[in-house]
């Protein structure tokens, strides 16, 4: 009897043992997953926000960009550049315009002359 | 004993049970009861609704010229209590890049405000250094919100259309349209501001984890005008030369398509720099082609002649006895610049003879007349999308005295606006039909989509097709030998036209001595117009003798319609006025 006590009291019982570990490890593993999972999104909120703030920096640096290009193509900016570099330019004189008359692109049966219809003109 | 003991420990159960009851009670009262509003103080401290702005959309003219445009900023703004102690240190930091001196920026960054305005608008380049700048060296409280500054690329060119923008009142950050496209086109180019709910640590970062609700702003839709900035440029040019060298009060011109109504160019003198509103006058940002009342003078003269012809009141072959240049009427002497006999209607407009022109109209009688006059839209608003435009004054015939009707058909005792001039004109190059005039072209959303295209809008017909052609034909002769205006003559190009010459109405009523408002409105090529022009000069500085529409304002149409047939590329199919030698340009004879 005594030796069966004894027996009973020092046992290791493994099968509870193991399930309390395995609920031990799973909440701890959970508690470290959230924390790392909590520490992913952090990280990547921050990236987000770079990210956002590099896109918002480039769209006000074209925004600059255009306004610059606006600004410096604009007729008073270039009224002065060519001002500045003594650029004489004169309007092109009526004598030295020749005209075209418009070619014709259908006739009376209405059908376009282009290359690749000439073949259907009687 | 035992007894007492148990009852003193009994009651000292109750009282603890009591004083935790209490305690869960409170617990449960801050929890559940006061939840909303504590909760609503924790979120507070640490999360805001942050702004998002929307883009202003651009203005541009029908060929994707920018005349409008926004370049980024950033207000800067101190937080007292994140700068604490350290304000001369950030000031030694942020001095240079905002252009305060050391000491006066540390005075104003020593505040215990969390929200102070240092400079409204900062350059972005400038801003996003002095963050690197800052974050460079640990410091902080220092922050930049987004902002724009309106410019615009050409300066004063097209200001008196294209506007500006200021505060409704002087406390709102938010700029708004207060003039020209800019205040018209208000509601389609500021857009509608996003916003996203944000939560910040300590330290003022945004915690992205806890972003809340959010929404996209819709930027402003870009609006494209009628304007065509080459004929702009060359009208300013010829305008400002005009308004240099004749000192006018005030210059006016406007060229616009009669077979849509679309203003292709529109310039006032004085004028004034959007960019740059300090010291600017009011009377130099008033849009004058709109706002301002004149008499339109001897320009008038097309009504009664279309709407007598329309009404068959007269013939084009009728013979109407001018008085030989003094015409009694009312107890009044009405004069012609020469004596002239019998006229025909359209030596009536060459010649531009007063007496012809009131006995048409007399003919016609007040309420036909009167007729004429509002069905070629004067006196009433044209409708164009610019604000302040008015309606002129054109007095109903019960309003008449008996010389009214003689000096309304040449163009006094009725007051128009130089938009309504152009429009009037229109009808005659149009083939009689008034069109609404279109300062608009399209308007298109920020990814380049067409939200709304113009169409061009007949108003209504004035006058049978024919007599606008006749009409037309008798204006061109105004620009021929014998005519009021040869110096509105293009070389190779039939013009016609009207010149306009009338004294200066006192506001305190009368007429001002020596001083005329004098306008040349024409159109060309005169077969089949491609644009109308008007110029007006008010009141140059030249003696009386000289003062007139042919000689003053006719000579700048004339430079600026060589100018747009030019640019247009019209072929010139009228005989040189060159000589010989010069007159045979190849462009002449169109190759077969």
């Amino acid at each position: 009897m005594s030796t069966n006590r004894r027996k009973e009291v020092n046992q290791i019982q493994l099968g509870p043992l193991f399930k309390w570990l395995t609920l031990a490890v799973m909440i701890g593993g959970c508690g470290l997953l959230f924390v790392y999972v909590k520490n992913q999104q952090h990280t990547l909120g921050q990236e987000t926000r770079k990210v956002e703030m590099q896109i918002r920096e480039t769209r006000s640096y074209n925004e600059v960009l255009l306004a610059k290009i606006s600004q410096l193509s604009s007729r008073p900016a270039l009224q002065r550049k060519l001002e500045q570099t003594m650029v004489a330019l004169v309007p092109i004189q009526d004598n030295s315009i020749a005209r075209l008359v418009p070619p014709a692109t259908a006739e009376s049966d209405g059908l376009l002359r282009t290359a690749a219809n000439e073949r259907f003109r009687p | 004993m035992r007894w007492l003991a148990r009852r003193r420990a009994a009651v000292a159960c109750v009282l603890v049970a009591l004083v935790f009851t209490g305690f869960s009670a409170r617990l449960i009262h801050l929890q559940v009861g006061k939840h909303e509003e504590y909760s609503a103080i924790a979120a507070s401290k640490h999360s805001f609704r942050q702004i998002v702005p929307a883009r202003r959309g651009l203005i541009t003219d029908r060929n994707g010229e920018i005349l409008a445009a926004n370049m980024p900023a950033r207000r800067v703004i101190a937080d007292g209590s994140h700068i604490k102690d350290k304000a001369p240190q950030v000031a030694e930091v942020a001095s240079p890049y905002l252009g305060i001196p050391v000491d006066e920026l540390t005075k104003l960054l020593t505040t215990t405000s969390k929200f102070k305005v240092i400079m409204p608008e900062l350059d972005e380049e400038k801003a996003l250094a002095l963050q690197k700048e800052l974050d460079k060296k640990g410091l902080r409280g220092l922050y930049f919100t987004q902002n724009s500054i309106r410019t615009y690329p050409n300066g004063p060119i097209l200001s008196h259309v294209l506007g500006f923008m200021s505060r409704k009142n002087p406390n709102d950050e938010v700029l708004v349209g207060v003039d020209g496209i800019e205040r018209s086109m208000e509601e389609q180019l500021h857009g509608e501001d996003g916003f996203r709910h944000i939560e910040h640590d300590r330290a003022g970062r945004e915690i992205v984890v806890y972003r809340g609700q959010e929404k996209a702003p819709r930027h402003g839709s870009n609006v494209e005008l009628t304007i065509d900035m080459a004929l702009q440029s060359i009208l300013e040019a010829e305008l400002e030369n005009a308004y240099r060298e004749l000192k006018p009060d005030t210059a006016v011109g406007i060229i616009a398509d009669p077979k849509t109504g679309e203003i292709l160019a529109m310039s006032n003198r004085p004028t004034f720099d959007p960019n740059n509103l300090n010291g600017t006058k009011p009377d130099e940002m008033k849009n004058r082609a709109i706002i301002d009342m004149v008499e339109p003078g001897s320009t008038f003269k097309i009504v009664v002649s279309s709407g007598a012809l329309s009404e068959h009141t007269i013939t084009e072959k009728t013979q109407i006895f001018c008085e030989n240049g003094r015409f009694l009427y009312g107890g009044r002497i009405l004069k012609d610049h020469h004596g002239y006999g019998s006229m025909t209607v359209e030596q009536i407009l060459i010649k531009s003879s007063n007496i012809g022109s009131a006995k048409m109209a007399l003919m016609m009688g007040d309420d036909k007349y009167y007729e004429y006059v509002r069905r070629f839209g004067f006196g009433e608003r044209t409708g164009v999308a610019l604000p302040g435009e008015i309606p002129g004054l054109v007095h109903p015939p019960a309003r008449w005295d008996k010389l009214t009707i003689t000096r309304m058909a040449m163009g006094h005792s009725v007051a128009v606006t130089p938009l309504q001039i152009v429009m009037g004109m229109s009808v005659i190059a149009n083939g009689g039909k008034l069109m609404k005039p279109q300062i608009v072209h399209a308007i298109k959303d920020e990814d380049g989509q067409e939200i709304y295209r113009s169409q061009p809008e007949v108003v209504r017909e004035v006058i049978p097709e024919a007599t606008a052609k006749f009409v037309s034909k008798a204006l061109t002769g105004v620009c021929d030998d014998g005519g009021t205006a040869t110096l509105a003559r293009v070389n190779g190009y039939n013009v016609a036209g009207k010149t306009g010459t009338a004294e200066k109405v006192n506001p305190k009523g009368g007429y001002m001595d020596g001083k005329y408002v004098v306008s040349f409105v024409g159109f060309m090529p005169a077969e089949d117009p491609r644009f109308v022009c008007l110029i007006m000069i008010d009141n140059a500085k030249l003696s009386s003798g000289l003062n007139y529409g042919g000689l003053v304002a006719a000579p700048v149409f004339s430079r600026v319609a060589e100018k747009t047939a030019r640019y247009l590329d019209l072929v010139p199919n009228a005989p040189s006025m060159l000589p010989i030698a010069l007159s045979e340009p190849s462009s002449r004879k169109v190759t077969p």
